[in-house]
């Protein structure tokens, strides 16, 4: 057992003390802390303005003349942040909106009879001048655009025409200046005005007060959809992480040639347990650091009383299922390769293992006790996402079912130790041509 | 083929035993019924071409593969697995982890070959003194020579003084300096009591240090012997002389009985002696036909008795192509 330890301890040793490491660690919660500062002032078109023409056919000859007023009178994106002001009871919406919908379009206005030959106003999309207004949107409304034609309920609409290349901003400005104009047009045919009407359709969306065991706290909404997929990215974090790091150790030391001389003092059994516990307790202190700042950011937010503290019991049990299943798999395939170009093939199955639970997440978190979320949560290894995610959403599941999961992962892990060890045993002697599945499989038959 | 069993050894008083032992990858048979044994406190000598098998019976020895068939015993266990603190090992193909620091290394070492942690720094220390290397200790290992790193995995495997130590072409790569203070702290082991089996396919490293030769060929062992005895048991089939004066009559050498042939080596001049001829008549009628200041029998060499063994009444030609394996190998060593 002594040298299981040492050999757990090497490998702890090894990783948790370089800067490496250290980087690793500090690397996720920096690259959100500047997802959440940085990012929208990176992504955001604050720079960008739709600007040039709009040549409008109007049939009803009622849709131009608020076209002409609202381009004149003001902007879209100055108008929307009035109405979130007002719904939000939020000064700050204005900033928001503004930043978030860019500069207001500077759009001029294009006027052509009805009559106008189509084709010919066609060709006007592909004629601006070098340097000159561009040529965005030719739009055609229809005549039954702002009253329904005679014996008929339904309105129309507008056609659209965009020049070669069109830019998706300047679409979405223009269809929205069409939109207000003839929304416009048609209140004005009934004797409607739009600020009152502005004003009835409006009802503040007002923030939620959650009643736990311990109190009533508000925000509570968005804490149900992110807890699983928090509780979720820990558990796979820790897994993947340190299957990683057990797959390239193990093929540096085989390609090192040092395996031998490890070989000569301990069993592969010996070997592969160290090597799983070291890695274990790597993922269990990047777990627990993230954890605890997890922790803190719902303390300062005054969410902690949200938290069902017993779902961090469940993450550490569902947690060593997995690693166990899936590290020792890792292992298994480090061992059998010669370098990291080969273990690709035969780690395409186990990605796509870690990638299902990503898939999966938001059926299962919306919907937990569902068939195909029950179904999940009993295939090792993908059962301890399953069962997390589940536990972790807003109908936990029926305790049976955790227990059941918990015995399946248990069976799990002892058959993918058993698979691993056999194929560590050989693979860590054997050089040259990489195998593939069944040559494992020949190994396990053999070992 | 020929082969050449020792005597028996009671396999209580032996460090290792082996009994039909086979082993095959594939297709490929490595090893096929190998029987050895060796004794306490012997320096055997384990020796043969490349691919000859010597480091797959290294591997079954240590429990590192396991056979296919037949019995494998160490230090009185049924499996190196039950004796590895007793057991010193340098495989053929050796590493060490680059990022770790030697101290740190040989600890690593030391604790799970279960040495006492406080005897620990001590036997570090005196270790790096005996192998030449004493200010290295705090160096991480991919900072040291090829050289180097070989004196430090000698170390590591006598840290936990062994009472079998087994290397794997410990010589291989090392410069001359180097492999004197190998040996030298091999045969220092020896006198410690230890019982060492080392490989190589340098036949003549075998001759210099071993009291015992296992060769191996193909899997299969064709001699083992005591040194002295294989020396005594093959006839010297060749006299190596050098005339007080260039320009003699060769035809006169070729002329007695006993000549096969003669060619020139270096200044001096070898001659081949026919089967079952008498060297020591040779010599005396070589000594009465010409003037000659120096003359001598000599002494077949493992590499000869190997080739013989393996080639037996093959043509020459496989002689040849043998003899030409084994040097191609010693001088890609060398290199």
């Amino acid at each position: 057992m002594n040298r299981v330890f040492e050999i757990a301890k090497r490998e702890f040793v090894a990783t948790v003390f370089t800067r490496g490491f250290v980087i690793g660690l500090l690397v996720l919660p920096t690259m959100i802390a500047l997802g959440i500062t940085v990012g929208p002032r990176l992504f955001m078109d604050r720079a960008f303005r739709v600007e040039g023409q709009i040549l409008v056919i109007d049939a009803t000859e009622r849709v131009t003349p608020e076209l002409r007023t609202a381009l004149t009178a003001g902007t879209r994106s100055a108008d929307l942040a009035a109405v979130t002001r007002a719904a939000r009871g939020d000064a700050a919406a204005n900033v928001m909106v503004m930043e978030a919908l860019g500069m207001a379009p500077k759009l001029t206005l294009v006027e052509h009879p009805a009559g106008a030959d189509l084709e010919h106003e066609k060709a006007w999309l592909r004629s601006a001048e070098p340097g000159g207004e561009r040529h965005l949107a030719l739009a055609v409304i229809h005549t039954n655009a702002v009253e329904p034609k005679p014996n008929q309920k339904e309105l129309g609409s507008y056609d659209l025409y965009l020049p070669p290349r069109p830019d998706n901003r300047v679409e979405i400005a223009v269809q929205q200046v069409l939109r207000d104009a003839i929304v416009g047009a048609r209140l004005g045919m009934r004797g409607l005005d739009r600020g009152t009407i502005n004003e009835l359709v409006n009802v503040p969306r007002v923030q939620s007060i959650t009643v736990s065991d311990n109190g009533e706290q508000t925000g509570g909404g968005g804490f149900a959809l992110i807890l699983p997929a928090a509780f979720m990215f820990l558990l796979f974090m820790g897994v993947m992480g340190s299957g990683q790091g057990m797959l390239t150790t193990t093929i540096e030391e085989k390609g090192s040639r040092v395996i031998e001389v490890l070989l000569s003092a301990v069993s592969p059994m010996q070997l592969m347990a160290g090597k799983l516990i070291g890695h274990m307790g790597i993922s269990l202190l990047g777990m627990s650091v993230y954890l605890v700042l997890g922790l803190l950011g719902l303390a300062s937010f005054s969410l902690f009383g949200l938290l069902d503290l017993s779902l961090i019991v469940y993450l550490f049990i569902f947690f060593l299922l997995a690693f166990f299943t899936i590290g020792s798999l890792m292992m298994a395939v480090g061992s059998a390769v010669n370098d990291m170009r080969e273990a690709q093939s035969l780690m395409m199955p186990l990605m796509m293992l870690l990638i299902a639970p990503w898939v999966l997440w938001l059926p299962i978190s919306r919907n937990p006790n569902s068939t195909l979320a029950v179904i999940v949560s009993f295939l090792p290894p993908v059962n301890a996402f399953g069962m997390l995610l589940r536990l972790s959403s807003t109908q936990p599941p029926p305790a049976w079912q955790v227990w059941l999961s918990i015995g399946i992962g248990i069976v799990g892990v002892v058959g993918a130790v058993w698979f691993a060890s056999k194929v560590f045993r050989i693979g860590l002697l054997m050089f040259g041509r990489p195998p593939n599945l069944a040559t494992l499989i020949r190994w396990v038959r053999a070992a | 083929m020929a082969t050449v069993h020792a005597t028996a050894v009671p396999s209580a008083a032996a460090a290792v035993t082996l009994r039909g032992v086979t082993k095959t990858f594939g297709e490929t048979t490595a090893v096929t019924g190998l029987d050895l044994t060796i004794p306490r406190g012997a320096l055997y000598g384990f020796i043969g071409p490349n691919g000859a098998g010597k480091t797959t019976s290294i591997r079954l020895i240590m429990s590192i593969l396991f056979p296919d068939a037949g019995e494998v015993r160490v230090l009185g266990h049924a499996s190196a697995l039950e004796a590895k603190d007793r057991i010193g090992y340098l495989p053929e193909e050796r590493g060490v982890y680059r990022k770790m620091r030697v101290a740190a290394y040989l600890t690593f070492i030391a604790k799970i070959k279960g040495v006492a942690p406080r005897t620990i720094p001590a036997r570090i220390k005196t270790l790096l003194d005996h192998v030449g290397l004493p200010t290295v200790a705090n160096n991480k290992c991919e900072e040291l020579s090829k050289g180097m790193l070989q004196k430090i995995q000698f170390a590591a495997a006598i840290i936990h003084e062994p009472d079998l130590l087994i290397l794997d072409e410990p010589f291989s790569g090392l410069d001359p300096v180097s492999s004197r203070l190998l040996r030298d702290l091999i045969v220092a082991e020896h006198e410690r009591g230890a019982t060492i089996l080392f490989s190589t396919h340098v036949m003549q490293q075998a001759e210099e240090i071993c009291e015992h030769v296992v060769m191996i060929h193909r899997g299969a062992k064709v001699l083992d012997d005591p040194v002295s005895v294989i020396r005594n048991r093959y006839e010297v089939r060749a006299l190596e002389f050098e005339p007080l004066q260039p320009g003699f009559d060769v035809n006169a050498v070729l002329a007695l009985p006993e000549v096969e042939s003669c060619r020139s080596i270096d200044g001096a001049y070898e001659i081949a002696l026919r089967e079952h001829s008498d060297s020591r008549a040779a010599m005396q009628r070589l000594i009465a036909t010409l003037p000659l200041a120096r003359v001598e029998l000599k002494r077949p060499r493992l590499e000869d008795i190997f080739i013989e063994l393996v080639t037996g009444s093959e043509s020459r030609d496989a002689a040849h192509d043998l003899r030409a394996e084994l040097r191609a190998g010693a001088t890609a060593e060398a290199r």
